[in-house]
């Protein structure tokens, strides 16, 4: 205990030195914890709008799907995998796509690209496609003919709203798929690839046209706890069985995660280098403080007080201290 | 010319063979100046077959005409390629598409052969040199590699020839990465003048074992008189009802 007055009366008497190290230190746990923030705020924004921008957080697939994506390799009764799927607790809403490829056409030109039928209030839950909405209207469950396009393709098509232009596919039994559409509305997402090779219709109009009554290349899944999405996937992986295959948005965007992790390991890096080089400023000025204190603790010497209760008093200042600025770094960001 | 070029072909067998030559006389087979055939094109894949039947008019390797006859929903589409641009008409749209380079690769109609088979945009002879890569009794082998400057979409080709006529057997595809992509039979072999050509025509995709595109030539008119008005962009609407 007298260790401890001791240790708290030098660092009042010495006001001006404890608060330089007080700030230092507080400077220091502030600035780590706002890295640590800002690092990983922004890796789990980046993934959730690379995943809610359109892949979504979990899909079911057939599973030669990932490997040769073809008509061969689809899912082939929806409505039983959806009723599979009901069974599963933890999934907060899923939606059906079929994505094939098309070449639009005007009078003027055309260009390939992704012609992909969805359930438009459904896919609203599971991406961002209709928030993403930037002229006309999005798709609605009734829609024929309508197309929901990207704002670049439109461009490039020359096209806006109301506008006129036909499609050419290969439907989902290889036959020829051909139609004339009118441009509902368009979006614009942050990929612009995406906005640039994609087009969306109503799921129901698609079907007529591509023979793909109750086929679907993706059922795309939502979690009601992110937390849980593993646990949610092998959950529903268990439900549908083999011959379709159920994946979270970790494993289909490794690559995503993995640039991620590598990007997290050389934050810590650079985070590592700036405190070794706080610790030495920390350090070479606890020293000074010591020295200057050397005939202080000449006379505590010669009064009896052993080298170890010494250390002691020091370890109590300097643990006082640390405390102190870990809480007013620590108060400092939390307020902000 | 044709007297001479059947004496040609006829006395190949007998003296050492090029390869050049052999290649040339495997595009007479399949090629006519002015021809005319009809198609029946059955598409086999995991899930069921499907059939089509369609007309086809050519000019050499630079013009080429089609028109689907069957399924009823497809009767009346057409397709004009000239040089290296094809354009599709759609009656059910009433438009006419150009087909962009980007798509020649895509599947024609839902089969296993290409826009870019359908509109012969390479030719063997003029897009590949040939090497005689082996020979036995009744068989040449060719291995057909791009020419630098050619557009072209495979990497290399092997190409099996029957020495009797110089009518292909069979066509091995790989890509740039010398990975084998598709391999084309040839059957049912039939005289029409000098040309020995294969009326049967079976293509397997490598990577989907249980897919098969055939083409039977129901009638071929090596010398059929054509207009040149079936060429053009105007004919692809014209001729479709």
């Amino acid at each position: 205990m007298i260790l401890f007055k001791m240790a708290l009366r030098e660092l009042l008497t010495h006001k001006k030195r404890s608060v330089v190290t007080l700030l230092l230190s507080g400077f220091s746990t502030a600035l780590f914890i706002f890295a640590n923030a800002i690092s990983d705020g922004s890796h789990n924004q980046l993934i959730r709008s690379s995943v809610e921008i359109y892949p979504g957080y979990m899909q079911v697939t057939n599973r030669e799907f990932e490997e040769h994506p073809s008509y061969d390799n689809l899912i082939f009764d929806v409505a039983k995998a959806k009723e599979e799927l009901s069974g599963v607790e933890g999934i907060k809403a899923s939606a059906v796509r079929f994505e094939a490829y098309a070449l639009y056409a005007t009078k003027a030109q055309s260009i390939g690209g992704m012609f992909t039928a969805i359930e438009p209030e459904r896919e609203a839950e599971v991406s961002r496609l209709k928030s993403s909405l930037v002229a006309g209207e999005y798709l609605e469950a009734n829609d024929t003919n309508a197309l929901y396009l990207g704002v670049e393709l439109a461009k490039r098509l020359k096209l806006g709203v109301g506008d006129r232009l036909s499609f050419i596919s290969t439907g989902a039994d290889y036959s020829f798929a051909a139609d004339n559409l009118v441009v509902k509305g368009l979006f614009k997402t942050k990929l612009y690839e995406f906005d640039n090779g994609s087009g969306f219709v109503n799921k129901g109009y698609f079907d007529g046209v591509m023979q793909s009554e109750n086929i679907a290349t993706h059922i795309i899944m939502s979690p009601a706890d992110m937390e849980q999405i593993d646990a949610v996937t092998a959950a529903a992986q268990r439900a549908v069985g083999d011959g379709l295959e159920v994946q979270n948005y970790k494993e289909t965007m490794e690559d995503l995660i993995l640039a991620m992790k590598v990007d997290e390991i050389f934050g810590y890096i650079t985070l590592g280098i700036f405190f070794i080089v706080i610790f030495f400023v920390i350090a070479i000025f606890a020293f000074l403080s010591v020295y200057a204190r050397i005939r202080q603790i000449g006379i505590l010497r010669a009064i009896g007080t052993t080298p170890r209760q010494l250390v002691g008093m020091l370890l109590i200042e300097a643990l006082l201290l640390g405390v102190l600025s870990v809480g007013i770094g620590g108060a400092a960001m939390s307020l902000r | 010319m044709k007297k001479l070029l059947l004496l040609l072909v006829s006395a190949l067998p007998l003296m050492a063979v090029t390869a050049d030559a052999i290649i040339k006389s495997v595009q007479h087979n399949l090629q006519s100046d002015s021809g005319y055939s009809r198609i029946t094109m059955t598409v086999t894949t995991s899930r069921g077959e499907r059939t089509m039947r369609m007309e086809s008019w050519n000019r050499g390797n630079e013009k080429s005409f089609i028109k689907i006859l069957y399924p009823k929903k497809d009767r009346g589409i057409t397709f004009l390629k000239i040089d290296t641009t094809m354009w599709q008409y759609v009656p059910k749209i009433e438009k006419t598409i150009k087909i962009p380079s980007s798509m020649m690769m895509q599947s024609w109609m839902g089969s296993d052969f290409t826009n870019d088979d359908m509109a012969k945009e390479s030719s063997i002879v003029d897009d590949y040199t040939a090497v005689l890569t082996a020979e036995d009794e009744t068989t040449y082998t060719l291995t057909l590699l791009p020419k630098e400057d050619a557009a072209v979409v495979w990497g290399k080709i092997v190409m099996e020839v029957a020495k009797a006529h110089f009518e292909p057997l069979k066509a091995v595809y790989y890509d740039e990465d010398d990975v084998e992509q598709r391999v084309l039979y040839y059957s049912e072999v039939k005289a029409y003048g000098t040309h020995y050509l294969p009326t049967v025509m079976t293509l397997i995709p490598s990577d989907k074992q249980h897919n098969r595109t055939v083409v039977v030539m129901d009638a071929v008119d090596f010398d059929a008189a054509i207009d040149d008005s079936r060429f053009t962009k105007s004919a692809l609407r014209r001729y479709s009802r």
